[in-house]
């Protein structure tokens, strides 16, 4: 177990200050599924010297509706994403992943940042958030910056914050009316595991049966999370068939080793994400 | 009819446990105590140069640091395991050093500043590595690297001869994985040097406190008095709290000798999966040989089990696999051999079935593929061959009308039944075409197994029973409560005889400078051994009290009754005393000992070591169950829906915790059929804690339809007979063979886990 000293800020102001003051002296700690873990393994930087507990701060815990957008306070938990009104009517894919993260334990502790930081590839919430082109508000100090979820994440693991940025909110568009999500997640057993692999969908056909929004991420595929563009290109604007969902997969799949290159999961991944893409499609899709 | 006993009476151990009163062995602290902690071998296996501990002594705060050089006594215990390596380290899970500090994060830091100097070995990784000559030796000793005694046999009939009468022979190999028990507590030992006399005290999670006692003793160099094992409050063993408490109770004792301090030693998670024992891995070769109508006339097999760098129970897994190797049936010919065998991984040890899971998943794998080859039902096949009243077991021994009952035929039939087994079965293979992915399926297999130690050593348990002046009563055994509620059987056992209310029973943890001796508590003899000797004494008492209340109530021995809390003349009831006045009379006014011994044992086993026939056991208990499953056919995923399990007995003294051990035999027999693999890569522990190592979940929990089938078998108290490991062994087969009636596919190695499923194979990083 390291050694730290353990501050809880009263607002959000001061929790930044104490940040830019730290530096990568600092962590930040709401949920501390991840943060605790890696204190007694004694992985976090040998320069730790304070933990900064913001999991009280009402300034990051809300879940609101602003004109077309849902914002999500960064310190919002899982199980609270997970049984919200706005999100389940919103944001279904959100609701639906964030209620197969571990336990409920870990949903009553952990949140939606903490996943995002975390930056594990078989995290749950994040490919829900990825389709819901979903935006992170990072402030240091008072200036606050705009950022692609997408764009944050470096490798598995990884994620482009600066040490002294804090993620305040995750904002995104609600679902357009007549759009479906959907999401799967597979894993060795019923609770409390990783996911082997996660799909989160986005779909909306028009009245004549073409595809006029897609949007696909995999979670476990690649090194990083991202939207399948190929695949959702060869759907985009077309009447779906099973023959066409397969040949999505398909690319998917293509895609899963062009990114990893072939690992001692792919022979099982690779056949796996194309039935389970093809599976979550015909959950949502009409097809011809 | 029974008063208390066959009745689903509260845990008289529940109030302390529900409450927290019951302290588990890290729950206790002294004052002036030490925390010490193990330095762990860098390699699998690898020549120890030098070991630097200057740097962890100088540290502030750090007592003591001790080396193989500072054992007293000897340094190799039973099954040679070392205190602490000497020259070699044989395994990634040998202690080189142990460090004791005045704080955990002290000896924490200390452990790391141990400099060890190594030259790495070539080791032996599995069991055709360590079967193949060219690959090395675990112990330099041993040749062929193939563990002392662990070579067991069984022969019946003629082979060769059982083999040509065949119309069919079908030759297959299945493989089983390491385990770990995967108990809830890690284990945790605190030694206490004796203020007294030269010695020491030692309290923890101990499964088997004589065998620690006896070990700890010899490498203290001490006379087995000397050293008292006082078993904690136990979260959780089912065979496994053995030798890595034996390890850490001999290094904390030598501290604590050498310090004068008391010294507690407490495992992490992930200390825990390295050094503690698992259920062997194995991999067995079966050939069978039957008649076209599926009589089977003869089966050889040929089996190894891995027992990692050093060896406490190969030998008697082993011999234990040798007696049910070739199943519940009543089979002509039978030729068996179980070896096992070395090697630089951690080691095999017990753990809930002892050889079972392995043997049994082997052996009714292979029956359900007979019957396909057979093109008969697996239900069919089983009735056909399964052990019926006046068989033979390969052993010699005759069923009924002899001794042992056999109920196997009504208990298949039953819970095929009650299943619709076979109607289902039949369906499913047709669905198999079916555009769904998603398949369903449905499996059988049954068991029979040995009750309580047999052949494999002495089975002998004592009791102590002693009943005090306000009525009250303790009862002492020198076999653990650990969660099977052995303690309540044996109180229901006690206030039965006594003829009191169970709230008159106490109980005392097992203490070998109080407790007698009763070997291990193992092998399901808990209640059929202790539970006897129990009712041994309780009976001894009652005579004495009946004497006395005879001479009471003016009325001959023979018309007294105790029932109640009350003894009477049944001839005429008004004719009572108190249970409590006639043990104050006796203690009292007559000043007679209402303590009382009770000594068991089923009898010395006779058997043959040529053909390792004979008196196996005194009887066998019988199991059968039925699966039903769904596998998803894109991902591999297997969901178990449904299980109808039937058990025999005898009797059932409590029985909704003789249900709850066959509910939680089943979700671990299911953990093992499905998801749990403790990975070796090059003898480097991969499955280090809970996040790797999987465990089925309540979610993974199926629907349990549990029936217990008692009998009138003599052989235990009240005629109870064992049950803790029973249910654990039927599930692997029965969901291999579920999985083949889903899909036709015959997977034969363990687990069955999303990529075997899928592609037939496990992908290793």
């Amino acid at each position: 177990m390291q050694n730290f000293n353990f501050i809880r800020p009263d607002n959000l102001e001061e929790a930044c200050d104490l940040l830019v003051r730290y530096k990568d002296r600092a962590k930040l700690i709401t949920g501390g599924t991840d943060l605790i873990i890696a204190l007694r393994e004694e992985k976090l930087p040998n320069c730790l010297e304070i933990i900064i507990d913001i999991s009280n701060l009402k300034e990051l815990n809300y879940i609101k509706e602003e004109g077309k957008y849902i914002r999500i306070g960064s310190g919002v938990r899982h199980a609270e994403i997970a049984n919200n009104k706005l999100i389940k009517k919103y944001a279904p894919v959100l609701s639906m992943a964030s209620s197969v993260v571990g336990s409920p334990q870990i949903r009553n502790k952990g949140t939606i940042a903490g996943n995002i930081i975390t930056a594990s590839p078989a995290a749950d919430t994040i490919p829900a958030l990825i389709v819901l082109d979903s935006i992170l508000v990072i402030r240091k100090g008072k200036e606050k910056r705009k950022m692609f979820l997408k764009d944050v994440f470096e490798g598995p693991n990884k994620v482009n914050l600066k040490s002294d940025e804090i993620v305040c909110e995750i904002y995104f568009e609600k679902l357009p009316l007549g759009a479906k999500s959907n999401f799967i997640k597979l894993a060795r057993r019923n609770a409390v595991d990783k996911s082997r692999m996660n799909i989160a969908v986005v779909a909306q056909q028009n009245k004549n049966k073409e595809i006029t929004n897609i949007r696909i991420s995999v979670g476990s595929l690649t090194p990083i999370p991202e939207r399948f563009k190929d695949a959702e290109d060869l759907l985009l604007g077309k009447l779906p068939t099973q023959d066409l969902i397969q040949k999505a997969g398909k690319k998917i799949a293509e895609e899963m080793i062009n990114k990893s290159g072939y690992r001692w999961s792919t022979e099982y991944k690779e056949p796996v994400v194309k039935s389970l893409i093809d599976r979550v499609l015909n959950g949502i899709v009409e097809v011809e | 009819m029974y008063k208390i006993i066959n009745k689903s009476v509260k845990r008289i151990d529940a109030y302390e446990k529900v409450t927290g009163k019951a302290k588990y062995g890290a729950d206790l602290n002294l004052t002036h105590q030490l925390y010490a902690k193990t330095v762990y071998s860098k390699y699998p296996h690898a020549k120890i140069l030098k070991i630097d501990t200057r740097e962890a002594e100088r540290l502030e705060g750090v007592v003591a640091v001790i080396t193989a050089e500072d054992v007293p006594g000897n340094n190799i215990m039973f099954g040679k395991f070392p205190v602490l390596a000497k020259d070699e380290v044989k395994y990634i899970g040998d202690g080189v050093a142990a460090v004791a500090a005045e704080s955990r994060e002290i000896v924490e830091k200390a452990v790391r500043l141990i400099k060890v100097e190594y030259q790495k070995l070539a080791g032996v990784f599995n069991i055709k590595e360590a079967i193949d000559k060219n690959n090395g030796k675990v112990h330099s000793e041993i040749e062929d690297n193939l563990i002392e005694h662990s070579h067991h046999l069984l022969r019946s009939g003629d082979i060769e001869k059982g083999f040509k009468e065949a119309d069919v022979i079908l030759e297959r190999t299945y493989q089983t994985q390491f385990v770990d028990q995967a108990y809830i507590e890690p284990e945790a030992i605190i030694v206490i040097p004796d203020p007294y006399k030269v010695g020491v005290e030692i309290h923890g999670s101990i499964q088997n406190p004589y065998s620690i006692r006896t070990n700890v003793a010899t490498v203290l160099g001490l006379k087995i008095n000397q050293v008292k094992v006082v078993q904690s409050t136990i979260g959780g063993s089912f065979g496994g709290k053995d030798e890595s408490v034996m390890l850490m109770a001999a290094r904390s004792a030598i501290i604590a000798m050498k310090t004068g301090r008391p010294v507690k030693m407490v495992l992490t998670r992930e200390e825990s999966f390295l050094e503690s024992s698992k259920r062997h891995a194995s991999k067995a070769k079966y050939k069978i040989g039957a008649k076209r109508d599926g009589t089977i006339v003869a089966v050889e097999n040929n089996v190894y089990t891995q027992g990692g760098a050093y060896n406490n129970k190969a030998m008697f897994v082993n011999w234990r696999a040798s007696i049910h190797a070739a199943g519940p049936y009543a089979i002509p010919n039978i030729k068996t051999d179980i070896y096992g065998v070395y090697t630089n991984t951690v080691y095999g040890g017990a753990y809930r079935g002892f050889s079972a899971p392995q043997i049994v998943f082997a052996n009714e794998s292979l029956i359900d593929e007979l019957a396909e080859e057979l093109n008969i039902s697996p239900q069919e096949i089983r009735i056909k061959n399964c052990l019926k009243p006046g068989d033979e077991l390969g052993t010699g021994q005759i069923l009924l009308p002899g001794k042992i009952p056999a109920p196997l035929e009504k208990m298949i039939n039953n819970v095929c039944k009650k299943t619709d087994f076979e109607s289902k079965r039949k369906k499913y293979i047709k669905e198999r075409e079916s555009f769904n992915p998603i398949k369903k399926g449905i499996g059988l297999s049954c068991t029979f197994r040995g009750a309580g130690l047999g052949g494999e050593g002495i089975d002998s348990a004592s009791a102590t029973v002693t009943i005090d002046i306000d009525g009250s009563i303790l009862i002492q055994s020198g076999l653990v409560e650990m969660g099977q509620g052995m303690r309540t059987a044996h109180a229901q056992i006690v206030a039965e005889v006594l003829g009191v209310s169970l709230d008159r029973i106490t109980f005392c943890n097992t203490d070998t400078s109080v407790t007698l001796d009763c070997g291990p508590t193992v092998a399901s003899r808990g209640t059929l051994a202790g539970g006897n000797a129990m009712l041994i004494a309780a009976r001894k008492l009652l005579d004495r009290l009946h004497k006395r209340a005879a001479i009471m109530l003016d009325c001959n021995i023979i018309d007294l009754v105790s029932e109640n809390n009350f003894i009477f003349n049944r001839l005429d009831k008004s004719r009572k005393l108190t249970f409590k006045e006639v043990v104050e009379e006796c203690l009292k006014g007559q000043g007679l000992s209402l303590s009382a011994q009770g000594w068991y044992t089923p009898g010395p086993e006779k058997l043959s070591s040529e053909t390792g026939r004979g008196n196996a056991y005194p009887t066998y208990s019988y199991g059968a169950s039925v699966i039903e499953l769904n596998v998803d056919t894109q991902t591999g995923k297997i969901n178990v829906e449904k299980i109808v399990a039937g058990y025999e007995i005898g009797r059932a003294i409590n029985p909704q915790i003789v249900k709850g051990q066959f509910y939680g035999g089943i979700l671990q027999g299911l953990g093992y059929a499905l998801i749990e693999e403790v990975r070796n890569k090059d003898g480097y522990l991969e499955t280090k804690n809970y996040d790797d190592f999987l465990i089925p979940s309540s979610f993974d929990m199926p629907e349990m339809e549990v029936t217990i089938y008692e009998s009138d078998d003599p052989v235990g108290p009240f005629r109870a007979k064992s049950v803790g490991e029973l249910g654990i062994e039927l599930m692997a087969p029965a969901v291999a063979n579920a999985l083949y009636n889903a899909t036709g596919k015959r997977i034969r190695e363990l687990p069955l886990n999303l990529e075997r499923v899928l592609l037939g194979k496990t992908l290793r990083k």
